[in-house]
């Protein structure tokens, strides 16, 4: 009779393996649940890449002792979230890699004035002109090539040409990553809406779709693409990761203020809700303050300008002063959210 | 065919159809019906929200070219990744349990093992070894790999409980081997290999990171990417909402095709097992071959996170390599949550599991396989409905962990069902009545003759339910409390940024984890196993 | 020691009828064995009267408490009935001693004497008391089964065919541990059954179920002897089924002027006659009917024998000791012992069946003389 020997006398070592595993786990879980309780902690929504929020935020707890927890996501996601939750949102500060959440946060009044002592570290025209946001760090929108595929000569000066039949196959970009909807607003901003839209058309003709720059950069690395339209500082993680000498790649910067040399802020604010305001003020001031910010641009994973006066940007990259952006405001490139639109209607998402 | 018949039958049998039900408990209906709300609730709000689009905007959004492409990608995948499937899988199990192939034992347990690695990680995996696999043949490549086992794990079983005499008989009436493999032998095992190759359909429909990794799109990675920009929306909802319909499409076929099958023990056996064929010389390329397969499946996973643990990691990541804190509190998460998970999914699963074997009528059926429909609903929307739900109307619940164990315990429902089914259908009715003839009521018969009985099979099926939980990806990325990291979101955030070598120690864990715990349950998973993963 | 009342008790599932009104009392103490064909019900029965399903209709009373009635129906682990089983049920996971021990307050669960005094009852060695049930033959599993459920001194206890499953060898065996535990504990019970050998083996009286109700109700030697009707005597044992006529309280057929168990108005009858109670004689007189032997087949301990009668042509069914076993194509002299029963042809199959079944029972019940009749008159 099968069954007699199923049940038998087996039950014991089934049920006393789950519950000793049950009960050390539990114990293990609700311990670490308890711990954490207690000290102050900082609510960190970050669209931030992680390893650079990691360094930050182990930097902060070591001379503030206030613990930060991370939510991470795409700036977008998190700014929908943000809107959502409204007044009864956990969240301290938000820290992203561009602008336009923050003005759209800025419009729907959800963010708490910055001390005017931190505004002060930045630039007047890298922060909220409402300030209730400030500037921490900068990237540059570039061209990554393959060099062995295309030559620098060849690249066409302005990135509207991407939009041309010429490019067809030879081009990568993602337009999902939150770098790119910035972009779509300048264009739209600086040759209106109709213009962009048959831009993002062509561009749908002519390239290769990926989730993110890092997929477009070892994209064009490889090979797989003759060029990509990235963030600077993606290119350079990825020559750290695979060594200079194993790069097949090279990057272009765009000259004569043409829009492709857009210049993104990454951003950080205080949220109106935060339940520990002084703290969070604190952060903002951590982030933007000299020790900080020498640490972003000595140690080689960030690769972005660190926006605090005085503060030399990592060797590897071009000096700001010879950079030449199109001349736009941060409010111009707005808020992302028609820059969406615009994405779904050329049919890119 | 007389066996997996009798299997069913038994399986009917141990029900006791013989029109005897009284009423059940109104507690039991009660916490089952539970269960089955929270199953559907996702499904629910996902129409409701679509049903905000207005119908022309739907059509204008359901017919464009990204759609289009999408359905192709999609549905090409799923059609080659079945076919490609069913043919590996029921050859192996043919090799395995039908030949003198050398080293069995040991081919059985590889063969299977690819189910405790997420196909994520095996997606990470191939894609750090080389940047040049992606889009389709990448795609193929890792669902392959990844979900194979779930073809091999009923067709082995299937072949188990053949009777040798029907393949004798063929083979005395004057047919070859080949000709009695495919005249006999295969129709036999159709349910078990239709029923395995729609789970693999299923997967491949639902499954979210190994995609994003390769950068192949599909349904699921432009929900992901919807959200990412901040269009979650009824637009949003509408896409889901045909990715679901997809989903039940195919839930509908795999109950028609393998229904009550699904928990049918295996019978009593054959009345003996057949003679092996010989392999002969063939057996040298078959190794040959089976090695291949052992290496693209397991030893590429395992020796490419081996290779990146001892990588000292570039700039780009060495500074906040993973600290042991951070790795093992991502490890504390994932077991904890598992452990949780588990038992949310079990105590759903339980009540409903009961009552469907106890007091079989249409309505407890019909429960029941309503709770199934689980299977059908992707993580990533389950996800956005709960977020949805809880920020307009449970606030408290918002970025929990309470609602991160309901999101588990919603998602892996199916999973708990099948191995509570099993269970409780094993134990005769007859015991419990002896108990309260004894003078002891329903609970205490519960407790003190159904609980012990049904332990082994309820901690097999629970930890299955654990492996499947602790290396859960999506919903845990949308729905983790604030500060919450997982093996799993640690893995992706890293693979995400191509930092692979940051990378490799969760996923290391997370495969330690995995096959400790199957290892723990090992013989009772094999036969559980193969009803389905998320 | 308890009484069972049932009456009227009626189920249906599904539209099909299964019980249609059972009348049932047991004296307390005594064993009643319940006989049906497979699919008459008898299971329902049991499980109406253990509460496991509810009854339609009808009442049971169990020592003067009403346990269902029209609104009343008492839950099964308040009913204190024991229940063995079929397959005896025994708890997989528990020993021998937490089996039978399982019905027990928890305070008295672990007294041992108890347990090995319950073994004891059921004849089993107290060492028994430690091992696993897989351990156990089928029959010592039964035993075990009974152990447990006298072990909470039920008011009652049910047995389901319990030695069905069990192979020839141990039926025998066990059957005497089970009746002789019951009647040292004095319990009531009542075994259900579709072995007509079994039932009349251990049942202090026989009740017979019948297309939903209790066709006879008799002691065993009764209703062998005296079945109510002709399908009931095919129904318990073998039956030689002969046409005659009653005139003067006696039966005329083919095999002569026989005496009659109960009374009947003279006129056409059906004659019962049991196989055992055809004899061959060693000296015939002038009138004793004589037979052709066709058929002999021999089981050992007796054979049966396939008879042409010369008289008319007809064949009979008789049964002798082993050892005189005819050949055939034997001619022998045949007598009847013992009385017989007569059914009125007119009503068919089923002439008594109007009359209440107690009342045939409880008939004058004739002693079994061995007496041999003769033959006095050839028939018209």
């Amino acid at each position: 009779m099968p069954f007699g020997q199923i049940g038998a006398w087996s039950r014991r070592d089934g049920a006393e393996r789950l519950g000793v595993a049950a009960f050390v786990a539990l114990g293990l879980f609700v311990g670490s649940a308890a711990t954490s309780a207690g000290a102050v902690t900082l609510n960190l929504y970050s669209a931030q890449h992680e390893q650079t929020v990691d360094l930050l935020t182990k930097a902060f707890t070591k001379e503030t002792g206030i613990d930060v927890k991370v939510h991470s996501g795409e700036a977008p996601e998190l700014a929908s979230e943000l809107l959502k939750e409204g007044a009864s949102s956990h969240a301290d500060v938000f820290f992203t890699e561009n602008s336009p959440e923050l003005e759209l946060l800025s419009e729907k009044g959800l963010l708490a004035k910055v001390a005017p002592a931190t505004l002060a570290n930045v630039p007047a025209a890298d922060s909220g002109s409402n300030g209730d946001w400030v500037g921490v760090l900068a990237r540059e929108n570039v061209l990554v090539f393959n060099k062995a595929m295309i030559k620098e000569g060849e690249l066409p000066s302005s990135l509207l040409d991407f939009g041309k039949p010429e490019w067809k196959g030879k081009l990568a970009i993602a337009p999902t990553d939150a770098d790119f909807l910035p972009l779509v607003g300048a264009v739209a901003a600086l040759k209106g809406r109709p213009a962009a839209l048959d831009w993002l058309k062509g561009l749908r003709e002519n390239a290769a779709i990926f989730d993110d720059d890092e997929g477009v950069v070892a994209a064009v690395d490889r090979g797989a693409a003759a060029v990509g339209i990235i963030n600077s500082y993606y290119w350079a993680r990825l020559r750290v990761e695979k060594g200079a000498d194993q790069m097949q790649s090279a990057i272009h910067h765009f000259a004569g203020a043409d829009v492709g040399g857009l210049m993104n802020v990454s951003g950080a604010a205080a949220l109106k809700a935060s339940r520990n305001p002084a703290a969070a003020q604190k952060f903002l001031a951590f982030l933007v303050s000299k020790p900080a910010q020498e640490m972003l641009a000595n140690l080689d994973i960030t690769f972005e300008y660190p926006l605090a006066a005085g503060v030399i940007a990592n060797p590897v990259l071009k000096p700001m002063s010879e950079l030449s952006p199109p001349p736009l405001t941060l409010k111009q490139i707005g808020d992302d959210s028609d820059a969406a639109k615009l994405l779904r209607e050329a049919g890119l998402i | 065919m007389a066996a997996i018949a009798s299997a069913s039958q038994a399986g009917i049998e141990a029900v006791g159809v013989r029109a005897v039900v009284a009423r059940p408990p109104a507690v039991l209906i009660a916490a089952a019906l539970l269960g089955v709300t929270l199953v559907l609730l996702p499904i629910l709000y996902t129409v409701a929200e679509a049903a905000n689009v207005d119908f022309g905007s739907a059509a204008s959004l359901l017919f464009r070219p990204l759609v289009g492409r999408l359905l192709l990608n999609t549905i090409s995948l799923v059609i080659a990744a079945s076919l490609v499937t069913a043919v590996i899988g029921t050859a192996a199990a043919w090799l395995v349990e039908r030949t003198d192939l050398p080293g069995r034992d040991l081919w059985s347990v590889l063969i299977a093992a690819p189910l405790a690695i997420p196909p994520f990680i095996t997606s990470y995996a191939w894609v750090s070894m080389s940047n040049a696999l992606q889009d389709f043949a990448g795609a193929l490549l890792v669902v392959t790999c990844a979900y194979y086992p779930l073809v091999y794990l009923p067709v082995a079983a299937a072949l188990r409980g053949l009777d040798p005499a029907l393949e004798e008989t063929a083979r005395s009436l004057g047919e070859s081997a080949w000709g009695s493999f495919m005249r006999v032998v295969l129709p036999q095992l159709r349910p078990a290999l239709l029923g395995g190759v729609l789970l693999v359909a299923l997967d491949t429909l639902t499954e979210f990171g190994a995609f994003a990794l390769l950068r192949f799109r599909t349904f699921t990675t432009e929900l992901y990417a919807q959200y990412r920009t901040g269009l979650a929306g009824p637009e949003t909802s509408l896409l889901a909402l045909v990715l679901v319909a997809l989903c039940l499409v195919l839930l509908f076929a795999e109950f028609r095709v393998r229904g009550d099958a699904r928990y049918a023990r295996v019978g009593p056996g054959a009345r003996r097992s057949s003679a092996p064929a010989t392999l002969g010389w063939v057996r040298f390329p078959v190794l040959v071959v089976l090695c291949a397969l052992g290496v693209a499946t397991v030893g590429v996973p395992i020796g490419m996170i081996g290779y990146w643990l001892f990588q000292h990691a570039q700039a780009a990541t060495s500074a906040v390599a993973p600290s042991l804190p951070v790795l093992f509190g991502a490890a504390l998460n994932s077991v904890g949550y598992g452990l949780f998970g588990a038992a949310a999914a079990l105590a759903l699963a339980v009540p409903l599991g009961y009552l469907a074997v106890r007091f079989p009528s249409r309505w407890t059926v019909l429960m029941e396989r309503s709770a199934y429909l689980a299977q059908g609903v992707p993580g990533i929307v389950v996800a956005l409905a709960l977020i949805s739900l809880t920020v307009q109307w449970i606030g408290p619940l918002y970025q929990s962990p309470a609602l991160m164990v309901l999101a588990y315990a919603i998602l892996f429902l199916p999973l708990a069902l099948v191995s509570v089914r099993a269970t409780l259908s094993q134990i005769p009715r007859g015991l419990e009545e002896v108990g309260r003839s004894l003078g002891q009521n329903g609970y205490s018969v519960a407790w003190r003759v159904v609980a012990p009985l049904a332990a082994n099979g309820l901690g097999a099926g629970a930890s299955l339910v654990f492996i499947f939980v602790s290396t859960e990806l999506t919903a845990t990325l949308l729905l983790s409390p604030i500060g919450t990291r997982t093996l799993a979101t640690e893995v992706w955030a890293n693979t995400s940024s191509v930092a692979f070598a940051a990378a490799a120690p969760f996923a290391a864990l997370m495969l330690c984890l995995s096959f400790a715990v199957t290892w723990l349950f090992a013989n009772r998973l094999s036969r559980t196993a193969f009803a389905g993963r998320r | 020691m308890a009484r069972l009342s049932v009456k009227r008790l009626t189920k249906a599932f599904g539209g099909t009828s299964v019980l249609r009104g059972v009348d049932l009392d047991v004296v307390p103490g005594s064993l009643v064995a319940v006989l049906g064909a497979s699919g008459s019900g008898k299971t329902t029965l049991l499980r109406l009267l253990s509460g496991f399903e509810r009854a339609d209709a009808g009442a049971i009373e169990i020592d003067g408490q009403g346990v269902c009635r029209a609104g009343v129906h008492v839950a099964p682990e308040k009913r204190r009935i024991g229940y063995v089983a079929q397959e005896g049920s025994l708890f997989p996971h528990l020993s021998v001693a937490d089996n039978v021990a399982f019905g027990l307050p928890r305070s008295e669960r672990r007294d041992r004497s108890k347990v090995a005094a319950l073994l004891a009852t059921v004849g089993l060695p107290a060492a028994y008391a430690d091992r696993a049930p897989h351990q156990l033959s089928g029959g010592e599993q039964q035993r075990v089964a009974l152990a447990r459920a006298l072990a909470p001194a039920p008011k009652l206890v049910l047995l389901d065919e319990p030695f069905s499953s069990l192979d020839a060898a141990l039926r025998v065996e066990t059957r005497q541990a089970v009746s002789a535990a019951l009647l040292a504990s004095g319990a009531t019970a009542l075994l259900v059954t579709h072995d007509q050998s079994e039932a009349l083996a251990m049942g202090v009286e026989v009740a017979v179920l019948r297309q939903g109700v209790l066709a006879q109700i008799a002691t065993p030697e009764i209703l062998y002897r005296q079945p109510v009707d002709i399908a009931m005597a095919r129904f318990v044992g073998e039956a030689v089924i002969l046409q005659g006529i009653v005139k003067g309280g006696v039966a005329i057929c083919a095999l002569g002027r026989l005496s009659i168990a109960l009374p009947a108005p003279d006129g056409p009858v059906s004659v019962m006659i049991r196989p055992e109670q055809i004899r061959f004689l060693a000296r015939p007189s002038a009138d004793t009917p004589w037979a052709r032997v066709l058929a002999v087949t021999f089981y050992g301990r007796d054979a049966s024998v396939l008879l042409e009668l010369e008289a008319r042509a007809e064949r009979v069914m008789s049964l002798v000791p082993g050892y005189r076993a005819p050949k055939p194509g034997e001619e022998v002299w045949l007598s009847v012992e013992g009385a017989v029963m007569a059914y009125r042809q007119a009503e068919g199959e089923t002439a008594l069946a109007n009359s209440d079944p107690r009342e045939i029972a409880q008939f004058r019940q004739k002693s079994l003389s061995a007496a041999a009749f003769e033959i006095k008159e050839h028939l018209p």
